[in-house]
């Protein structure tokens, strides 16, 4: 947990010297701006992608070997598709509005979120069951965070039920070896979410200049 | 027919003949019925079939057959060449007679019949594919059989392409003359997934009766269970997901599409080999497989674009549960616990599953339970009206299942929760009431509590308390008998009272500090009379806790005389004593300690101080850690005895401290932490009596006799010729610990500054000793010494403890006046004698005297004088003194030994990368003409012209040895330029002066042609010469240090520290100073 630690605290000094010009409008009564809760997002995601790189490592090695192996690469299984996939074309993505990118990531969190707290009543280790249940707790931040900046700019939340078709657990993957295949992808894809997310709110962050940034001191497990 | 005998003789022959003629007709008559062969399947008839030759084949045949003589023979055409007719009893004769030949017959006996039971059928076969076991079933047709006989089945079970055969197993069976379906079971060491699995089936029937030939049935048709390899788009690992015990032997096989290749079969993290069971399955096969992950082992058949893979879970079957043991915390739920044992190895949905069944009642309780405790834990409520409960704890996981049982009467398990809230109130300052609050229904038992009752002061004390138990109520308790004005700390515990099992856990401990009460007793005192007489000082005794019962606040002291108050005195803490003015009267003091609860009652004691005689002082020594002190008896002191001491320590009036003991008493050890080595201590021992104290003894005592710190002072008051007498002081009390056994004196010659080891240690001959014993000497004469001689005289005292270190004294005796006198007269006297002697010789040979000594006419030959004078002429002749010849000055020539000196300089001082630099530097060593040495400008160009040629010659030589080479450089290169130099006095290096010459800007001509003189520098401060000269040449040149070079030119020996001529050739001083330069100047610039 050193680098969890070091981690933390470069992302602690960054955040404050990305902020140290903006300190004199300190202003803490004032509510969250849009770029204020865009900087938010994009903290917490570039936090979770880090929370997440500890997590898969973890989690993989309770798979076992193969999915540990750090050559495993499988072809995606038709049926893993049930997950979001990450994998849209760059330029198609690029050419979406920022609404539908983030309603897109919005959707996808949300889908993901369900499939984790599935797999998270499945692990036989309570560790790993804890470490799990904090990553959904932080993911859930992370999806309504996401709301929280869709919200200020305007923009409505995707209607409709985010849940995975059918109900999520046992039945879902018929043997367990897919189960495991279905985890693996999980993290996968949460990995290539959080990769593109990071950068999604880092445009958006340029765009939306941030009307009052305050020194933010969430809790980062440091 | 047969009518006699010789006709049956020829019949019989002829069937002998015709038996002959079965085997010989396939050569003989072509044509006729030959090979007949009967078979049965049955054991009731057998089927006869024959060949014909192709002239018989068409048109019918007659067919006859009788069994024996008696019974008629049976006829019958048959189109077939085959007939069905029973099975005689021993044997029969055929006749058999085709259209277009001859009448055949043949007789068949029973040994000639083979029998072949009937190919049995497979009714069915099932696959069980979780557990890769087949059934098997098929009909015995045993109604055809007589009963009772042995049937065996053979069965064959192949699989891969082409078939092999997997295993061949023999089934008995017992025919029972029906019709029974058989079922066998067979587990398969390969999933049945993996390949297509063929079995087929033939019997054997083991009829004993029968004599003929007997064989196995024909195989029967074979049927498959076919793998998941012969459907189209299946492929997977096989088996799925499956849970196994530790140690079996694990075959999983791999089904892929045809045209897939497949790579490699990995288990958990191993690759193994892989067998071929058809062109889309392969197999391998894990033996004794360990203990799965908590994920389970994954099988991963990796193809050369996709994965598939099983989870494999290793584990045990559940252990027995250990330890079964149910109690009721309540009687409201009933928790049993146990022991899990081996851990199984499976985790979620195929952990290890508890129930909890109830014999009695019927009831079952599932048990979650949490893998993360050792003990197991499972609730199971409490049933009205049931005290008795027949456990049984059932335990499975998919691997096995075990149990374990426990009869429990729920009244004789009681384990109580642990008390709560509980409380504590103050009745009085020595009872208090404890309350506490148990949850659950205890109305049908007696609860048993536990108080415990502990403080600092008191040793912990539990204190049961019984009663009734109730529905979660607050009980409550009385602890007395607590002192007062103490903390305590309480804890309850409780248990059923009547089969008691377990005590509860022991209560959060509350904390109770009770109030004070009066002390209870007076304290222990004593009284003095001060040195005065006028007042009498009262002491007393700090009360113990126990006794205090409370912070004493103050001590009243009151004084009657016959009920009369004469005095009364509030003495507040922390005070122990006070004095009270009496006068000469005596009173009976009374002291009362008092608290915030009240007054102690009053100690009394009378200040009447009975006259004593005959107090002697004794010695005592502590033997042990007390001071023993003993009297005789005194019938009269009829109220004990009181020894009381003094803790002196120093100047500060002594702290008194006393003991008192019954009148039987006559030895006491008094005792005492504060009592110290080396102390004196002075006890004094009163008896009581009616009156009052009367002093009966004292005793001076020591804990400890140490060594005295100091031997006694001493003084030498009288001194003689031949003795001395020493007068010493005592040694102050605090100074002898111990009592003084004797005083030595050591005398011996010495003088004063002579450093001489102790006298008394140095073992000296002459050494005088004498110890004074009697200790109230204090003066001493020493006698028989030697007049005008110094002593040293040394005084030490002993005590039990040891010797004091020395005293020690210097003494010169006087002189003895005679030996003085005499010693000065007899001189005196022979010289007076001589004198006579002398003048009366001088006055009887004045004549020759005169004559010698002062003749008239003096003789110049025997004149010394005018020798005298004549010497002086002869040195003349060098001696002109008024020649203008200069004469040659004393001068100092300086050897320089150059030729190594300035080596050991070099390479002393130049660093090795110096070193090799500076030769390659050519343009650099033109630096060699700037350095510059100003020395003695203006006289010594005068002397330079008129260089001395023969130095060795005439005039005195200085050879000045080389200081360079006895300087050792210190000063490291980089330091150099930081030296200041018009600080630094004194002796300069040779070389360091042209180090420094070197940072001068100009210089003049001359001065650069004298520079190659690595010269000599004056041991003075070269800043002091620079100020007295001001017109000095040097400090014409500049104001910097080079100036001071001009300065010695006062020195007498200046020329000669310039270098020979032919020296100057040598350019190792030059190098020397050019090198340095070098070094230095350039190093900034690299």
């Amino acid at each position: 947990s050193q680098a969890c630690d070091s981690w933390g605290i470069f992302t602690f000094l960054c955040a404050a010297l990305c902020n140290l010009p903006a300190l004199p409008a300190l202003n803490c009564s004032e509510e969250l701006g849009a770029g204020q809760s865009i900087q938010q997002t994009y903290d917490l995601t570039r936090y979770l992608e880090h929370q997440l790189r500890t997590l898969a490592g973890t989690y993989l090695n309770y798979l076992g070997p193969p999915f540990n192996e750090p050559d495993f690469n499988p072809p995606r299984m038709a049926r893993a598709e049930r997950v979001p996939s990450a994998t849209v074309d760059l330029d198609l993505w690029r050419g979406l509005t920022d609404n539908a990118r983030l309603a897109a990531n919005y959707r996808a969190y949300s889908r993901l979120l369900c499939y984790l707290r599935v797999l998270d009543g499945q692990v036989g280790t309570a560790e790993l069951r804890h470490r799990l249940s904090h990553f959904c707790a932080s993911l859930q931040g992370l999806v309504l965070s996401i709301g929280g900046v869709m919200s200020s700019l305007g923009y409505p939340l995707p209607a409709g039920p985010v849940g995975p078709p059918g109900p999520p657990g046992a039945s879902a993957a018929p043997n367990d070896f897919l189960k495991k295949m279905d985890d693996f992808w999980l993290l996968k894809e949460l990995q290539t979410w959080l990769w593109r997310s990071a950068k999604d709110f880092n445009r958006l962050k340029k765009k939306v200049p941030p009307a009052v940034v305050t020194l933010r001191l969430e809790a980062r497990g440091f | 027919m047969w009518k006699n005998s010789s006709l049956r003789c020829l019949l019989a022959l002829a069937i002998l003949c015709l038996r002959s003629l079965i085997y010989s007709q396939e050569i003989g008559s072509l044509g006729d019925p030959q090979n007949l062969k009967c078979v049965t399947h049955n054991l009731q008839k057998m089927l006869c079939t024959w060949d014909v030759s192709s002239r018989g084949r068409r048109g019918q045949t007659d067919f006859c057959y009788t069994t024996n003589d008696l019974t008629p023979q049976v006829c019958f055409k048959t189109k077939e060449r085959r007939v069905e007719i029973p099975i005689p009893e021993s044997s029969i004769t055929v006749t058999i007679k085709s259209s277009g030949t001859a009448t055949k017959e043949f007789v068949i006996h029973q040994k000639d019949i083979s029998f072949v039971p009937i190919t049995p059928h497979i009714l069915s076969l099932m696959p069980d594919f979780p557990t890769s076991t087949l059934n098997l079933k098929w009909s015995d047709n045993g109604s055809v059989f007589p009963y009772g006989l042995d049937a065996l089945w053979q069965i064959q079970i192949l699989r891969k392409e082409p078939m092999e055969v997997v295993t061949q197993v023999t089934y008995y069976s017992k025919l029972t003359h029906e019709d029974v379906i058989l079922s066998w079971n067979w587990t398969s060491d390969m999933p049945l997934e993996c390949t297509s699995h063929y079995v087929k089936i033939r019997c054997y029937i083991n009829a004993t009766q029968f004599v003929g030939s007997k064989d196995w049935s024909d195989w029967s048709p074979t049927e498959v269970i076919p793998g998941k390899d012969t459907e189209p788009g299946e492929s997977g690992v096989f088996p799925l997901d499956p849970v196994v015990a530790v140690g079996s032997d694990l075959t999983f096989c791999c089904v892929h599409e045809e045209d897939q290749r497949i790579t490699n079969m990995t288990y958990g993290s191993k690759s193994y080999t892989m067998m071929q069971l058809s062109s889309r399955s392969h197999a391998i096969r894990v033996l004794n497989a360990n203990v799965s992950n908590s994920s389970g082992t994954n099988v991963v058949c990796r193809l050369e674009n996709a994965w598939e893979g099983s989870v494999v879970f290793v584990g045990y079957a559940p252990d027995t549960p250990q330890n079964l043991s149910c109690e009721t915390p309540n009687f409201l739920i009933i928790k049993c616990t146990w022991k899990p044992g081996r851990p199984s190895g499976l985790y979620g949905e195929r952990r290890t599953k508890y129930s909890l069944f109830e014999r009695t009642s019927g009831r079952n309780v599932s048990c979650e339970v949490s893998g993360l405790n050792k003990d197991h834990v499972c609730d199971f409520p409490v049933l009205p009206a049931q005290k008795t409960y027949d456990f049984i704890l059932g335990v499975s996981n998919p691997i096995g299942q075990a149990k374990s049982s426990l009869l429990v009467d729920i009244t004789q398990r009681v384990h109580p929760k642990t008390p709560e809230k509980l409380t504590v109130t103050e009745n009085n300052s020595t009872s208090i009431q404890l309350r506490w609050f148990i949850n659950g229904s205890f109305a049908e038992i007696r609860l048993l509590c536990q108080l415990e009752i502990s403080s600092s002061h008191s040793e912990r004390k539990l204190q049961n308390v019984s009663t009734p138990g109730r529905k979660s109520s607050t009980y409550t308790a009385q602890v007395n008998e607590l002192h007062p004005h103490t903390k305590y700390q309480f804890r309850v515990r409780c248990s059923d009272a009547d089969h008691f099992w377990r005590w509860s856990d022991w209560s959060r401990g509350v904390e109770q500090t009770t109030s004070e009460a009066p002390p209870a007793r007076g304290p222990d005192i004593w009284r003095e009379r001060s040195p005065s007489g006028e007042n009498v000082i009262v002491f007393w005794k700090p009360l113990s806790p126990s006794e205090s019962n409370g912070i004493i606040v103050s001590h009243e002291v009151s004084c009657y005389l016959l009920d009369m108050l004469l005095e009364h005195k509030v003495v507040l803490e922390p005070s122990n004593s006070t004095e009270i003015k009496l006068g000469k009267s005596d009173c009976v003091i009374s002291v009362v300690a008092r608290n915030n609860a009240g007054s102690s009652p009053p100690s009394r004691i009378t200040s009447v101080e009975l006259p004593s005689d005959n107090v002697t002082t004794d010695q005592a020594v502590a033997v042990g850690n007390g001071i023993n002190i003993s009297w005789d008896s005194y019938p009269n002191m009829t109220c004990g005895y009181i020894v009381k001491w003094c803790h002196s320590s120093g100047s500060e009036p002594c702290s008194v401290d006393w003991q008192k003991f019954p009148s039987n008493t006559t030895s006491v050890v008094i005792k005492s932490a504060l009592f110290k080595p080396g102390v004196r201590y002075n006890f004094s021992l009163y008896g009581c009596k009616s009156m009052g104290y009367q002093l009966l003894k004292n005793v001076t005592g020591y804990m400890k006799e140490l060594p005295p710190k100091t031997a006694p002072n001493f003084i030498v008051e009288e001194t003689s010729s031949d003795s001395i007498l020493v007068k010493w002081e005592d040694i102050p009390i605090e100074e002898c610990r111990g009592f003084f056994k004797r005083i030595s004196s050591f005398l011996c010659k010495g003088e004063k500054d002579a450093l001489k080891p102790r006298l008394s240690e140095s073992g000296n001959p002459e050494l005088k000793v004498n110890n004074i014993t009697d200790l109230t000497k204090k003066s001493m004469k020493i006698l028989d010494l030697q007049g005008k001689t110094s002593y040293q005289l040394e005084l030490q005292a002993y005590t039990a403890g040891g010797l004091s270190p020395p005293n020690s004294l210097y003494v010169v005796t006087k002189e003895d006046s005679v030996g003085l006198i005499i010693a000065i007269l007899i001189p005196v006297a022979v010289v007076v004698l001589l004198g006579v002697l002398a003048s009366i010789f001088c006055y009887r040979k004045r004549e020759w005297i005169k004559e010698t000594f002062y003749p008239e006419i003096p003789n110049p030959e025997n004149s010394k004088a005018l020798q005298f004078q004549r010497n002086i002429c002869e040195g003349n002749k060098t001696l002109k003194t008024l020649e203008m010849n200069p004469c040659t000055p004393n001068s100092v020539e300086v050897v320089e030994t150059q030729s190594t000196a300035p080596k050991i300089e070099d390479t002393e001082m130049m660093s090795p990368a110096a070193e090799t630099t500076v030769p390659e530097d050519g343009s650099e060593s033109e630096m060699e003409n700037h350095v510059v040495v100003s020395y003695c400008p203006p006289i010594i160009e005068e002397e330079i012209s008129n260089p001395p040629t023969d130095e060795p010659g005439g005039s005195s030589q200085v050879v000045y040895i080389d200081i360079q080479s006895m300087y050792q450089p210190q000063i490291k290169p980089e330091e150099e330029p930081e030296i200041d130099l018009v600080t630094t006095a004194g002796y300069k290096p040779q070389m360091q002066l042209s180090i420094s010459a070197l940072k001068i800007e100009g210089h003049s001509p001359v001065e650069e042609e004298l520079d190659k003189t690595a010269g000599y520098r004056p041991q003075a401060n070269t800043n002091a010469w620079n100020m007295g000269t001001p017109d000095s040449p040097g400090s014409v040149e500049s104001n910097n240090e080079n100036a001071s070079f001009g300065s010695p030119c006062s020195i007498n020996s200046r020329q000669f520290l310039l270098p020979p001529k032919d020296d100057e050739d040598s350019p190792k001083p030059i190098n020397t100073a050019w090198s340095f330069t070098h070094f230095f100047q350039n190093k900034p610039n690299d």
